[in-house]
């Protein structure tokens, strides 16, 4: 797996909200020996808003031929840009009408079928694999950790990657990194309540309360977690849920990636564990 | 009470014939995506399985004027868990997607601000081919409330103190302040233009 080569789709929220998960899944790759080469001039998957599949099919055909072009795979480190990648590959490389309709709006959609879309947590456990893994783990990181997975990581069926109901691939990086893994199955794959924080904000902070308190109950140290909208609900939004709801949670939030760069002895400022917004400081405290 | 000289019997081939809805006619009524749904945990009203069994039955007004079509949080588990591959998400969306255009066409009247949400986000991905944080907040705060001063007050009162938090962080600096655009706009507005929303 040495020498490889990944086109990598940022996503939105990369360069504000989820920095440190753009630089440490940089990091990360990089100690691993990935190379990366991020798409020239991509454009939004149309995330949870663009309803009509119809258009998320097109906006994600440019994405798609823009690394086809350079005959990579993509690597994106947000759940909800990984499902809108991964359906429009599936949909256009089973339907040769539906690829002519996209090369009929324009040339830059002429999408073949000839790569893979991916999420980084199925690239790290599924192509890198446990043993290359373990083979550069530097140091031991021991904390207890929720893992979370959200929505997209494990449903729905046509793109998922891993158990629907319960999901183990943050798990096992959690265990290889000397880490406990708190019981949490219950609460694993509930949404974070990210889609409704603009339009019921009222229900988006009930989903999200319940994460953070479940983990809480768990006796987590921190949440583990794959995607920046929820990191955006749980971390970044913490403050504004304890505020709202009138309750104390300060549970640290962090990127499978941060967790997993410690073990691999990349300095935490290069993991951007600086800029998470619930403070790290204990969790780094727990790398021996 | 159902009246059914009052029921659309098209409805279903309606739903059927959009991309997203071809199995709504295979449910059979078990249950199984309301039971599993966090959105009905919070608010019980909430019955993905009666919004598919009122749509198969043809009450087109009801579901489409039905508040509860815009509080589904997309995540899927009704989808993954249907024993009969209904979708029902996808489902759910054409009918969000049908109730827009009624709305548009002025024929129904939908009592959430989340197509304005919708709107505002796609129009970002419209104009820079990425998501503009802010552009987003602009557009939508006043259409949500009515007025561009009462939605700049909205805004400051519902983002003030998470923006300052961010600025600390380094994550919403000035750069955040402008737009991230793609060089070829015009790829992404030709998609806008042929398929629209």
């Amino acid at each position: 797996m040495n020498g490889k080569k990944l086109a990598y789709y940022p996503g939105c929220p990369s360069a504000t909200t989820a920095i440190e998960q753009d630089m440490s899944t940089k990091a990360v790759l990089e100690k691993l020996g990935i190379e990366l080469s991020e798409m020239e001039d991509w454009n939004c998957c149309g995330a949870a808003e663009a309803e009509d599949p119809r258009l998320v099919y097109a906006l994600n055909a440019r994405n798609l031929a823009i690394a086809e072009k350079d005959g990579l795979d993509i690597v994106t480190p947000c759940s909800i840009c990984y499902y809108n990648l991964a359906r429009s590959d599936k949909a256009l490389r089973e339907d040769e009408s539906l690829r002519a309709k996209m090369r009929e709006i324009d040339s830059s959609l002429d999408y073949k079928g000839t790569i893979k879309a991916r999420h980084i947590l199925d690239v790290l456990v599924n192509e890198i694999g446990m043993d290359e893994l373990s083979s550069k783990i530097e140091h031991k990181v021991e904390v207890k950790v929720a893992p979370y997975y959200g929505c997209y990581i494990g449903r729905p069926p046509e793109t998922a990657f891993d158990d629907p109901d319960d999901p183990i691939l943050m798990d096992k990086l959690i265990e290889l990194i000397g880490g406990e893994v708190v019981p949490f199955s219950y609460m694993k794959t509930k949404c974070c309540g990210g889609p409704l924080m603009m339009t019921r904000v009222d229900i988006a902070y009930e989903m999200a309360r319940k994460v953070l308190e479940g983990a809480k109950r768990a006796g987590a140290d921190c949440i583990a977690l794959a995607c920046p909208l929820c990191g955006m609900m749980l971390d970044a939004k913490q403050e504004d849920i304890e505020d709202a709801l009138n309750i104390k949670i300060g549970m640290p939030v962090i990127y499978i990636t941060q967790l997993l760069g410690l073990a691999l002895g990349i300095e935490s400022n290069k993991l951007g564990l600086n800029k998470n917004a619930v403070d790290t400081k204990e969790i780094l405290g727990k790398v021996v | 009470m159902i009246k059914a000289w009052e029921l659309d019997s098209n409805f279903r081939n309606e739903i059927m014939n959009e991309p997203g809805g071809e199995h709504l006619a295979a449910c059979y009524q078990c249950s199984t995506c309301t039971l599993g749904c966090p959105i009905t945990e919070i608010v019980p009203s909430y019955n993905p399985r009666r919004i598919i069994q009122m749509s198969l039955l043809g009450m087109r007004t009801e579901v489409l004027s039905n508040p509860d079509l815009w509080i589904c949080a997309i995540c899927q588990t009704c989808t993954a868990r249907c024993p009969q591959d209904v979708v029902v998400g996808d489902v759910l969306a054409v009918i969000r997607r049908i109730a827009e255009k009624e709305a548009e066409a002025g024929n129904i009247k939908i009592e959430s601000v989340r197509p304005l949400f919708e709107t505002a986000f796609l129009h970002q991905l419209e104009k820079y081919g990425r998501l503009f944080d802010i552009g987003l907040a602009k557009e939508y705060y006043p259409k949500k409330e009515g007025s561009f001063i009462k939605g700049m007050l909205a805004m400051m009162k519902d983002y003030r103190k998470f923006g300052m938090r961010m600025f600390k962080k380094g994550k919403m600096g000035p750069k955040a302040m402008l737009p991230e655009k793609i060089k070829k706009t015009e790829e992404v507005k030709k998609i806008f233009e042929k398929i629209g929303d």
